[in-house]
């Protein structure tokens, strides 16, 4: 493996999820189980139906240009990419060439892989619709035009990445930009992120800055998970050094080949001379649109508080530790969950523990996510408060935490039906302490020979008594106190 | 460098744009390209033509506004398939597509 | 004389003075377009139970009028006269059509147009060729064909065309009538079949100047479904026909109007362009001052190719939404491969085929920048030499072509080399988007001839009013056509 340096190339698509309607379509952007419920007459084709520019979509893809530190164009202009295919209705695909400049062009992006920093610069992002959606049966195929016309960011990077944890890393950095962006939910498990590889081989003594002495470029189409990309690239690689090794890596021409997630194989398609000349040019039904620089700044303005940076404010304001802040940032509702649990003035390290320990045991437990859960921050405060308050003991708390994810009930209402109370006045405590002596003298003479051990048997039958209502520490204090007294 | 028009790639452009052209349509165009690319050899002779911006819009001096992003209702399943021949339920049925 | 021969506002005058009824014009329309299907073939479809509208004070009130088949029309077959669309119904109503109805509009029928609008002839859409009603062994010209016709026979006052190279100003010019197309997105594109997006216009055919700014004032306005229109409320097409010209300026190109740069100039364009020189002399006597202009020949005659290259790309693209799979008669084909190419192979005819193949050809990633980014710098060359012109005139008027209406067995719709500027040239206005008007000026051997007037984007007022002045001092407003026999 050090015998030979990896360059790999990550182009990856994302929906757009988060706006309320399609790109160049009025329709509404979203997923729906039934098919063509999502359907305007320009999502079709239907003769003289012409794309009209949604703001937000664009208003989005700007924010993401920006992040990924990429400049943004002074007029924006989209064009045709025509090729022939049943899910493409129009014939082409209303999309962004580098010339005309897309959405953003040479960016950069810092992204944490283990415990380094890694950078990879980014070639350009671009603005385009998504195809229609089909489904294949034995003798036929069926269009659902649901998805034409689904705003789609592609991403280009250059082959900066050199493993496929670096890759990887890189693509879940992507996934929580915009997810935290509020740009996409970015969930592979619905399609809406797409991955083209490109690997190379090269001597590991010769310069990677020279692009001369790079291999030559692979590239896999349509890996549609990080799992994927993760086995796509190591398989690619032992492809590629076997051929170095057996000395046919020179007869290797440039190609395209595709996933088969099966076998587990990357499968020859087509070689780079027969690649499609897709006839670009620029769409006459679009007016070139100014990007004015007010809105850039505005935009700019708008972006919200990404992972890195919570992780940051959780790491130094809040005190809590790099394991519990990367936890809590990984997905951005979970971070949000959090939020908006210490908005309600609980301390931030405690709301850390409830979260990490049980609200996402039960996610992960129940694969759920955490929308779907009935118990919100502010229950949650509310249950903290309890505990904290010592009303409830911790043990109680998270009793109640699991009854009420589990049942969907209000946690206070719990406590509160069932009488979940930590009984934490004297008075009370005192009695069942004297009534405890009274029925163990014995104990007494044993404590006072010196095994005062015995004390936690006593504060056993004091909790035996309460049904373990009784506030431990009090009991015991008070439980000494009393015998002292003797 | 421009490219040679010949019969072949005359063929070669109809196959990918999927349309059968007979021998005549074929000489057809072949005839016509060949004005066609006088006169643009006679483009090539402009002064500066290089420099001139290519004109890709009608109207380029043109402000537009952006559409908000608000849904308007989709189209219903019985219009969007009046004119299909060949459908399935609420999808239309095409050949298997294979990659 | 029957009310459909009328101009608007007399037939508007009637309706209200209850003279005739909207049945009544309706029933003659109807009536005169089975007499106009017989003889030359200009209607895809009549429409038979057409329901009648009621008389307001709108203009266009209960009037009947026409829609060339390129316009998508709920419920109507609208087939752009290709056989890829021989059976289709939309479902939606383009926004200039559906603005028609608004003002109570009446439409009865749908024109033949050459295939998709890709022609000059009237001769390539799939339900057969359009004669000449002046003269059967002649063509229309196109490719609103259908619409020339029928407003030119007097089916109605008005029939709406499109226009990419100059697809109503030409049969208009063919048939003694006049052919209007406004500044590039004045009128919604939404619901228009495509040829080429960045040249295509809507427009109509009409009698006369203020017939045509009655039209398209109702037509036109800002569409939230084409990006390209723009808010026109503040243009007042037919209240701002005045007649008065006094002051204005126009001018003609040397290199286009001057017979001496035509050596073998037939004694159709010699009489042609002589005709052309006194409607000029008459120009000046009501006011307007005429300049003679020079412009580069290498530019104008890059004219036609530069059309060719451009529309043929964008056509290209446009016209691949034609599959058979969601609309249109299902090819066959065990793959969806054979089944495409069978649908198109069958549907499109030969000519749309050939312009395919060429605009596949100059966008392909080798001789794009040769051929389509040429073609596009041209284009740009062209509308800033006529733009700097529009510093100074109000508006280039030139003839219309070589002479009147070609015959139809000479007529290959091809580029050939014997193509003069003269006969393209008002493809500049589809270049820049210019308001551009033309109108008949006069007859050669009992066929009409006509000039044409092209002024600056946004300037369709000022446009209007000098083609209507120079219309109310000539003597081919309102015409119908009356068949010519040449011994």
């Amino acid at each position: 493996m050090d015998k030979y340096k990896v360059l790999i190339g990550l182009e990856m698509h994302c929906e757009i999820s988060k706006t309320n309607t399609k790109v160049f379509s009025s329709a509404e952007n979203s997923y729906k189980e039934i098919p063509n419920t999502n359907v305007r007459p320009v999502d079709m084709a239907f003769p003289g139906t012409l794309p009209v520019v949604n703001k937000e979509a664009i208003r989005k893809s700007l924010m993401a240009s920006i992040i990924l530190g990429c400049e943004q164009p002074e007029y924006m202009y989209f064009e045709r990419k025509n090729y022939y295919y049943p899910d493409l209705p129009k014939g082409f695909q209303i999309t962004q060439e580098t010339k005309p400049a897309p959405v953003g062009i040479y960016g950069e992006l810092e992204f944490e892989c283990g415990k380094e920093n890694k950078k990879v610069r980014i070639n350009n992002l671009h603005l385009e619709e998504d195809a229609a959606s089909s489904d294949h049966y034995a003798s036929y195929s069926t269009i659902d035009y649901n998805r034409a016309g689904v705003p789609l960011l592609e991403l280009v990077t250059e082959p900066d990445l050199h493993n496929a944890d670096e890759a990887v890393a890189f693509l879940e950095t992507m996934r929580s930009i915009y997810q935290y962006a509020d740009i996409s939910e970015a969930d592979s498990k619905k399609g809406q992120i797409r991955c083209d590889v490109n690997v190379s081989i090269m001597d590991s003594d010769l310069d990677e800055k020279d692009s001369s002495n790079w291999g030559t470029k692979i590239e896999i189409k349509n890996v549609n998970s990080f799992g994927g990309v993760r086995d796509a690239i190591n398989y690619e690689i032992e492809r590629q050094i076997a051929k170095k090794e057996d000395g046919t890596y020179d007869d290797m021409e440039q190609q395209t080949r595709r996933w088969d997630e099966e076998s587990g194989k990357t499968i020859y398609m087509r070689s780079k001379v027969d690649a499609i000349d897709y006839k670009y040019f620029v769409e006459p039904n679009i007016p070139k649109f100014k990007i004015a620089k007010e809105w850039i700044e505005e935009i700019k303005k708008d972006i919200p508080k990404l992972a890195r940076e919570r992780k940051d404010i959780y790491k130094n304001e809040y005190g809590l530790s790099d394991y519990d802040a990367t936890i809590l940032v990984k997905e951005k509702d979970i971070s949000d969950y959090f939020d908006q649990t210490i908005e309600e003035n609980i301390d931030p390290k405690i709301a850390s523990n409830w979260i990490s320990s049980i609200i996402l045991g039960h996610l992960n437990k129940n694969y759920l996510s955490v929308q779907d859960i009935f118990v919100t921050p502010k229950m949650l405060a509310q249950l903290i408060e309890l505990v904290e308050g010592k009303k409830i003991s911790s043990k109680q708390g998270k009793e109640v935490l699991y009854k009420a994810l589990m049942e969907e009930k209000e946690p206070t209402k719990i406590v509160e039906e069932e009488d979940v109370r930590q009984i934490g006045d004297e008075d009370s405590i005192k009695q069942v302490v004297l009534e405890v002596l009274k029925e163990q003298p014995q104990a007494i003479v044993q404590y006072q020979s010196g095994r005062t051990n015995i004390v936690d048997f006593l504060v056993g039958q004091v909790m035996k008594k309460t049904r373990g209502k009784a506030n431990p520490a009090m009991t015991r204090s008070m439980m000494i106190e009393e015998i002292e007294k003797r | 460098m421009k490219s040679k028009f010949t019969k072949e790639v005359v063929d070669d452009l109809a196959d990918k744009l999927l349309i059968g052209l007979t021998e005549e349509e074929n000489k057809m165009v072949l005839d016509e390209f060949d004005i066609i690319d006088q006169n643009i050899d006679m483009i090539n002779q402009i002064p500066n033509i290089n420099e001139v911006e290519p004109m890709t819009h009608c109207l380029d001096d043109f402000e537009y506004e952006l559409r908000e992003d608000v849904i308007e209702e989709s189209i219903s399943i019985d219009e969007l398939l009046q004119n299909c021949d060949v459908y399935t339920d609420r999808e239309i049925e095409v050949p298997t597509v294979v990659d | 004389m029957a009310y459909m021969e009328k101009s608007i506002e007399e037939i508007h005058e009637a309706l209200k003075n209850k003279e005739v009824t909207s049945k009544e014009l309706i029933e003659e329309s109807i009536q005169k377009s089975k007499e106009v299907q017989k003889k030359y073939n200009a209607f895809v479809s009549i429409l038979e139970d057409v329901e009648e509208a009621e008389v307001t004070d709108h203009l266009l009130s209960a009037i009947p009028y026409g829609i060339k088949d390129n316009y998508s029309t709920k419920g109507i077959l609208s087939t752009g006269s290709s056989n890829t669309l021989k059976d289709y119904i939309p479902f939606f109503t383009a926004t200039a059509i559906e603005n028609l109805n608004k003002k109570g509009a009446v439409a009865v029928n749908k024109t033949v147009m050459d295939e998709f609008g890709m022609g000059g002839t009237g001769t390539t859409g799939h339900t057969g060729i359009v004669k000449n009603p002046w003269d059967p062994s002649r063509m229309c010209a196109g490719s609103s064909a259908g619409s020339a016709c029928a407003v030119a026979t007097g089916v109605y006052p008005y029939a709406t065309g499109s226009d990419t190279g100059d697809s109503i100003r030409k049969p208009a010019a063919y048939c003694g009538i006049v052919g209007y197309k406004p500044t590039y997105g004045m009128i919604s594109r939404y619901g228009l079949f495509p040829f080429a997006s960045s040249l295509d216009h809507c427009g109509v055919l009409t009698r006369s100047v203020k017939d045509a700014a009655i039209v398209v004032d109702a037509m036109k306005g800002i569409d939230k479904n084409d990006m390209t229109t723009w808010d026109s409320k503040d243009i007042h097409l037919y209240d701002s026909i005045t007649g008065n010209v006094q002051g204005k300026k126009v001018c003609y190109i040397k290199e286009l109007c001057d017979i001496k740069q035509y050596p073998n100039a037939s004694e159709e364009l010699k009489e042609h362009l002589k005709n052309f020189h006194q409607q000029l002399d008459l120009c000046k006597t009501i006011g307007i001052e005429v300049e003679e202009i020079s412009i580069d020949s290498k530019l104008l005659n890059a004219i036609a190719s530069t059309y060719v290259v451009i529309s043929c790309a964008e056509a290209t693209s446009n016209m691949s939404n034609l599959t058979g799979i969601i609309f249109g008669p299902r090819g066959e084909g065990d793959n969806y491969i054979d089944m495409m190419k069978d649908y198109r192979t069958k549907g499109f005819s030969p000519l749309i085929k050939r312009r395919f193949v060429i605009g596949s050809y100059v966008l392909q990633a080798q001789n794009k920048d040769r051929y389509f980014h040429n073609a596009q710098r041209v284009r740009r060359l062209l509308v800033d030499t006529w733009k700097e012109l529009y510093k100074t005139y109000d508006a280039i008027i030139l003839p219309v072509g070589s002479g009147p209406a070609k015959y139809l067995d000479g007529s290959l719709d091809m580029l050939n080399e014997d193509t003069a500027a003269l006969e393209e040239h008002m493809q500049v206005g589809n270049f820049g988007g210019f308001p551009s008007i033309t109108i008949p000026d006069g007859f050669i051997n009992g066929l009409p001839v006509a000039l044409n007037i092209t002024g600056n984007c946004y300037d369709d007022e000022n446009i209007l009013n000098i083609a209507y002045a120079l219309e109310s001092n000539m003597n081919y407003k309102g015409q119908i056509a009356k068949e010519v026999n040449h011994g």
